[in-house]
């Protein structure tokens, strides 16, 4: 064999790569979010990271995958990422899974600011929106303006054509409220066989104004737009972009549902460190979120946020006080439990 | 021993990548699909247990048929007018049937709804035109979804049918007519016959694909156009490996038995037009 001379530079060339790999542990790797979400985080909250702590910050945007990759490199032993977003469904998910580290409040957020609401076991809200019932103002009856859930399912005062997501999670609420049961038992009635026969029974009364129900959250507003539907659901962020372009459509807080979304560290992280960094820099900065906000409407907790805020955006917001107070929190655990069961039941319900 | 070494070598980084690569990956999907983590049968039992699974798997089934007909109806008459060509219009020709092929899937079933929409483009025109007075319901039907899915299958069959169209000696069909066949004779009894395997190959293409389709019939159709692919994607979603496998086998096995049963039947149909 020809090991002597040629091996030698191979080794040496070995060896540099071992040493980049070395000062690639001042890497933090981010598995964040692709198109304007993942790009306003990096103009914001990267540089500030990598000024800070002198440790460089990549960006992984990964979000159909997520789930499954973060699986298999904790399977693996091998976290390739050092943070990840978790949404507000993914999250009992991971935990259940074992993907995350434990985060160290008393480490993170030592003075105690944080308000609780914000602070999981694995993982701190990073960012909070609304799957919220938006309308087209010029398709509402004179004088009158869709209010509440029973408005969406009272076809005969909105006539119109309707769209709600293509899945049971929180539609099942909606069909609750729309049928009088007050928010604060809606997950209590839905854990009854009883509860759930109830707000199907609701839904089979709507089914037929919903020529389509919508799959991803551009074609819930791109419905609205096209003249497709007059009411829908959708996510509150979406609904400042249409009014931007000139669309009269308004959004009705009474009854949405709120959710929360997580930054956690990635189980096995190579990077303890500076994963709590960018923890506490992307839920705890109000100054960064501030920016953050001005661009997308999905605000974080960061003590004194809304202090800084004008109030005109400030009422934008789905954690704004009267915003929150005319809404239900999303009870995640409810459907991670039993989300299985509920879609499959679901699925027969629009296939027969 | 050292014969067959010489003799096989250039096989073997093709057997090499589908060994480890999708024959492996296989085996772990039917393993996974009963052990999660020990032996079980609850999976299947679940897809059997439940009307949607098997309700959706025939949906899949049919909507795959019927898209694998009508490429098969269309492709073959647009197939042999390009055979028919001078060399360089056939070139042009094929290329511009590959070009959409260059787009992405889910570009394309955008594109559609921009054509189908109440307020896309066909409606603009029927109603410019005085032919309906209110916008037509296209879009989010299964109309939709056939429409669009035969349109980004439809090269593929016609390639197919095409390269199977130009290997066919031509003189045989001229002695044919020589012989005293009429034009519709030689066309029937001596290029049809020829031609009918590759369109039968092409269709049977298109079929194993639309077996695997979900972007398209969840952005165009309507409330039961789900597709076993989409029933699929939700279980991966939720990291339910197990039960996903469940239905990834169904879709396999279901694919293959019914791609056995379309050649059976396709080739009977073949020996029944000669």
């Amino acid at each position: 064999m020809t090991f002597g001379k040629t091996s030698r530079p191979l080794a040496v060339a070995a060896l540099a790569l071992f040493a980049a790999a070395g000062v690639q542990a001042q890497e933090l790797v981010v598995s964040g979010s692709g198109g304007v979400v993942g790009e306003t985080n990096q103009k914001i909250f990267k540089p500030v990271f990598e000024e800070e702590t002198g440790m460089t910050m990549r960006n992984v945007s990964a979000e159909a995958s997520r789930m499954a990759e973060l699986e298999a490199m904790v399977q693996a032993g091998e976290a390739v990422w050092d943070v990840s977003e978790i949404s507000a469904s993914d999250y009992p998910i991971a935990v259940s899974k074992g993907l995350l580290e434990p985060i160290d409040y008393d480490k993170l957020d030592p003075e105690g600011t944080l308000p609780d609401i914000a602070k999981k076991e694995f993982g701190v809200v990073a960012a909070s929106y609304s799957t919220v019932l938006v309308q087209r103002l010029d398709q509402t009856p004179e004088g009158r303006k869709m209010e509440s859930w029973a408005d969406f399912w009272d076809v005969e005062t909105f006539p119109g054509p309707r769209s709600l997501r293509a899945r049971p999670e929180y539609n099942l609420e909606f069909a609750l409220l729309a049928d009088g049961v007050p928010k604060e038992e809606i997950y209590d009635v839905l854990s009854t066989e009883e509860g759930l026969d109830r707000a199907f029974d609701k839904l089979d009364e709507i089914k037929p104004h919903i020529p389509v129900w919508w799959n991803s959250g551009a074609q819930s507003v791109q419905l609205l737009a096209d003249n497709e539907v007059y009411f829908t659901t959708t996510y509150n962020g979406r609904v400042n972009a249409l009014q931007a372009e000139g669309l009269p459509v308004e959004i009705v807080w009474n009854g949405g549902a709120l959710h929360t979304s997580h930054v956690g560290i990635v189980k096995g992280t190579k990077n303890p460190e500076g994963a709590l960094d960018y923890v506490r820099l992307r839920t705890m900065r109000p100054e960064l979120e501030l920016e953050y906000v001005n661009v997308l409407p999905y605000p974080n907790f960061a003590p004194g946020l809304f202090d800084s805020l004008d109030p005109e955006v400030a009422k934008t917001m789905p954690t704004y006080e009267a915003n929150a107070d005319a809404q239900f929190l999303a009870n995640e655990e409810f459907w991670k439990d039993n989300v299985d069961e509920i879609r499959e039941r679901w699925d027969e319900w629009m296939l027969f | 021993m050292r014969h067959l070494v010489q003799r096989t070598w250039l096989i073997w980084p093709a057997l090499f990548l589908l060994v480890a690569f999708f024959l492996v990956p296989s085996f772990d999907i039917v393993r996974a699909s009963v052990m999660d983590p020990d032996f079980t049968t609850e999976h299947f039992e679940r897809i059997f247990d439940r009307k949607v699974y098997m309700a959706v798997f025939w949906n899949t089934l049919k909507l795959s048929v019927i898209i694998a007909c009508l490429s098969a109806l269309i492709g073959f008459p647009a197939a042999y007018f390009i055979s028919q060509q001078p060399r360089k219009t056939q070139f042009l020709l094929i290329f511009l049937i590959f070009i959409p092929m260059w787009m992405s899937i889910l570009i394309r079933s955008y594109a559609w709804m921009v054509m189908l929409g109440r307020d896309g483009v066909v409606n603009t025109a029927l109603l410019g035109l005085g032919l309906v007075d209110e916008p037509a319901r296209m879009l989010y039907t299964s109309g939709a979804v056939w429409i669009a899915m035969l349109q980004i299958l439809l090269p593929i069959q016609i390639v197919t049918c095409y390269s199977a169209m130009t290997e066919i000696d031509m003189t045989v069909v001229r002695a044919a007519r020589i012989l005293g066949a009429t034009p519709a004779q030689a066309m029937r009894r001596v290029f049809l016959p020829l031609s009918l395997d590759g369109t039968l190959t092409g269709a049977i293409i298109v079929f194993m694909l639309s077996m695997g389709f979900f972007i398209t019939p969840a952005l165009l159709g309507g409330p039961r156009d789900r597709l076993l692919g989409n029933l699929i994607e939700f279980q991966v979603e939720r990291l339910n490996w197990g039960f996903a496998a469940a239905l990834g086998l169904l879709l396999l096995v279901g694919t293959l038995v019914a791609v056995v049963i379309i050649r059976q039947l396709g080739r009977l149909l073949i020996k029944r037009l000669i």
